[in-house]
């Protein structure tokens, strides 16, 4: 029995391991120089040096790119988890024709992939001027984030039970007040969670920012380093530091934030 | 003390059509930048539009046309093999992960931690820094394998048709077989722990009680994850473009990239609106037929 917990505790020390070396890997290959990473690919770097960040951001332009993902990152999902939010109060406090249908329309995003509208949308874009700008990312991006976030949302108001609400109500509240003095406060662990969620999708989003943006100046962080890797298909050091870059946030949030991720990003099917 | 007024019981704030208003920025939001071009993509397929000129009607043109285009129709197949091998790669390798990995004792929260770290990151992420280690000439595999002596065993990965499906799919698996993992997790916590009990005493083995117990109680998640990793491997997209975007000679081209290059790269929007329907029925009718034939598999009885 006591062999059987160590050979289970190794083997599952070893996987968690492998699963997450390629990543570490990639983090302190970028200090090494594209010397070093041939000769000895697996050691750690001789000596730290961040030339190849230095470099990376200034020749990808990753500032700009960094700025772009930002900006297309805090928009998005500031007004999907707001709208999502408030669309969910509505849905789960409030009384309305038609509710329920409009409800499951919103849910039609859960099931559609993106790319099932990308073509179309491409059109309406160029047609409301918006390809090249920044919007072209950010409003579909927040409309797609929103099924999944009214989706949680609801689900949040309805484990909760409304007296704290219709205690505001009878003390005078308007509806207005009630749900940004009372129900917000109250359902800000879920907002949260589903602030997570969409802060990692949109950051990581590719195929949007791909066909809405060709504009150098205007791309997000993942479409442009797929064309910095198209001029540096081999120096490895280079785009490590790039890829390091790209991947610094969302790793630093799953960090801190771990069970709230993993929960948020699987809660929707669990 | 709960008081039993009627307001009580119905949980609503408010009632009236004006509480409209509350929803209508995600409805507004989400019928310009969803439904709108959802709907618009029925009537393009319908014509012979390039984005540019005045559109005709050709009927159903397109349709029979997508049933030629061999490119498209390979697509299918590749991407077939794909969510094949996502199954074994991330299901099944997800479902073994959290078998093991199910403990309480200490070390193991911070397996599972790192065994799921892979999800957050990108696509782009992911498929650079593979397409980079499997790269012929300069990738890390092949330039170990010369190192040892085994020179011979080096293969250019992704430009060979038959590896570079399989690496995709061990990339795909490696990215993904976390979120798997989480899943099965959370549903193998849930089992409550006197089903265990009774079995102990009964003098079953750990491992006769996770075949008979623990996998029948999580089949209904199990059907889930096999939903989700088919419908979303028909639509794969960012790996495939990030690492071969249909390289060598479109033998890893699946529908989206194919679609993607007919319809925008191609100027031929009614025709790649069209595949992108036909994509989006065929994943929808898998979807209701499996969820249909799995009904009576998905009640779960402790």
């Amino acid at each position: 029995m006591k062999i059987f917990e160590w050979v289970r505790f190794g083997t599952a020390g070893g996987i968690a391991l492998l699963m997450s070396f390629p990543t570490v890997w990639m983090f302190y290959s970028a200090f090494k120089s594209n010397k070093e990473i041939f000769t000895s690919p697996f050691k750690l770097p001789y000596s730290w040096s961040f030339a190849s960040f230095v470099n990376a951001w200034q020749q990808g332009n990753l500032g700009t790119l960094y700025l772009n993902s930002l900006i297309v990152t805090v928009t998005a999902v500031a007004m999907a988890v707001l709208f999502g939010t408030s669309a969910a109060f509505a849905f789960v406090r409030l009384e309305f024709p038609g509710r329920q249908l409009m409800y499951r329309i919103l849910l039609v995003g859960l099931a559609l992939p993106p790319a099932a509208i990308a073509i179309s949308l491409f059109v309406q874009l160029r047609d409301m001027h918006m390809l090249d700008t920044l919007w072209a990312l950010i409003l579909p991006n927040a409309a797609w984030s929103l099924s999944l976030t009214v989706f949680l949302m609801r689900g949040y108001f309805d484990s909760l039970g409304a007296d704290a609400e219709e205690a505001a109500r009878i003390d005078g509240a308007n509806t207005f007040q009630v749900l940004f003095m009372i129900s917000i406060p109250m359902v800000w662990p879920a907002m949260l969670t589903v602030t997570i969620i969409s802060v990692i999708g949109i950051w990581n989003e590719l195929l949007f920012a791909l066909l809405f943006v060709a504009e150098p100046d205007k791309r997000t962080l993942p479409a442009g380093l797929i064309r910095f890797f198209g001029q540096h298909t081999t120096d490895y050091s280079l785009i490590f530091a790039a890829l390091s870059i790209l991947s610094f946030p969302v790793l630093a949030l799953y960090f801190i934030m771990q069970k709230r991720v993993m929960t948020g990003l699987t809660g929707a099917m669990a | 003390m709960r008081r039993k007024s009627p307001e009580r019981r119905t949980g609503l704030v408010g009632s009236g059509a004006v509480n409209v208003l509350f929803a209508a920025p995600a409805l507004l939001l989400f019928g310009t930048f969803v439904l709108w071009p959802l709907g618009a993509s029925v009537s393009f397929a319908l014509t012979n539009w390039d984005g540019y000129n005045v559109p005709h009607w050709i009927g159903f043109d397109n349709f029979t046309r997508a049933f030629r285009d061999l490119s498209y129709l390979w697509s299918y197949a590749h991407v077939t093999i794909y969510v094949l091998a996502t199954l074994l790669f991330e299901v099944t390798f997800g479902l073994f992960a959290a078998l093991l990995m199910n403990s309480s004792k200490p070390g193991y929260s911070l397996f599972r931690t790192l065994f799921f770290s892979p999800v957050v990151l990108s696509w782009t992420a992911a498929g650079l820094l593979w397409t980079f280690v499997l790269d012929y000439r300069t990738g890390l595999v092949n330039a170990t394998l010369r190192a040892l002596g085994l020179g011979s065993l080096a293969h250019p990965w992704l430009s060979d048709p038959v590896t570079a499906l399989i690496a995709l799919s061990l990339v795909s698996g490696w990215k993904y077989s976390g979120f798997y993992m989480i899943i099965f997790f959370a549903a193998i916590r849930r089992i409550p722990q006197d089903v265990y009990e009774a079995a102990t005493i009964d003098g079953a083995s750990t491992w006769q009680q996770v075949i008979s117990i623990t996998v029948p109680l999580i089949r209904s998640n199990a059907l889930v994850c096999v939903l989700f990793a088919v419908t979303g491997g028909y639509s794969a997209f960012d790996l495939f473009f990030t690492m071969t975007n249909g390289q060598p000679n479109g033998a890893t081209d699946v529908p989206v990239t194919w679609i993607l290059k007919q319809g925008i790269a191609q100027n031929q929007i009614g025709y790649g609106a069209a595949l992108t329907l036909i994509l989006v029925v065929i994943i929808a009718g898998i979807a209701a037929i499996y969820s249909r034939s799995t009904d009576r598999l998905r009640v779960t009885q402790y």
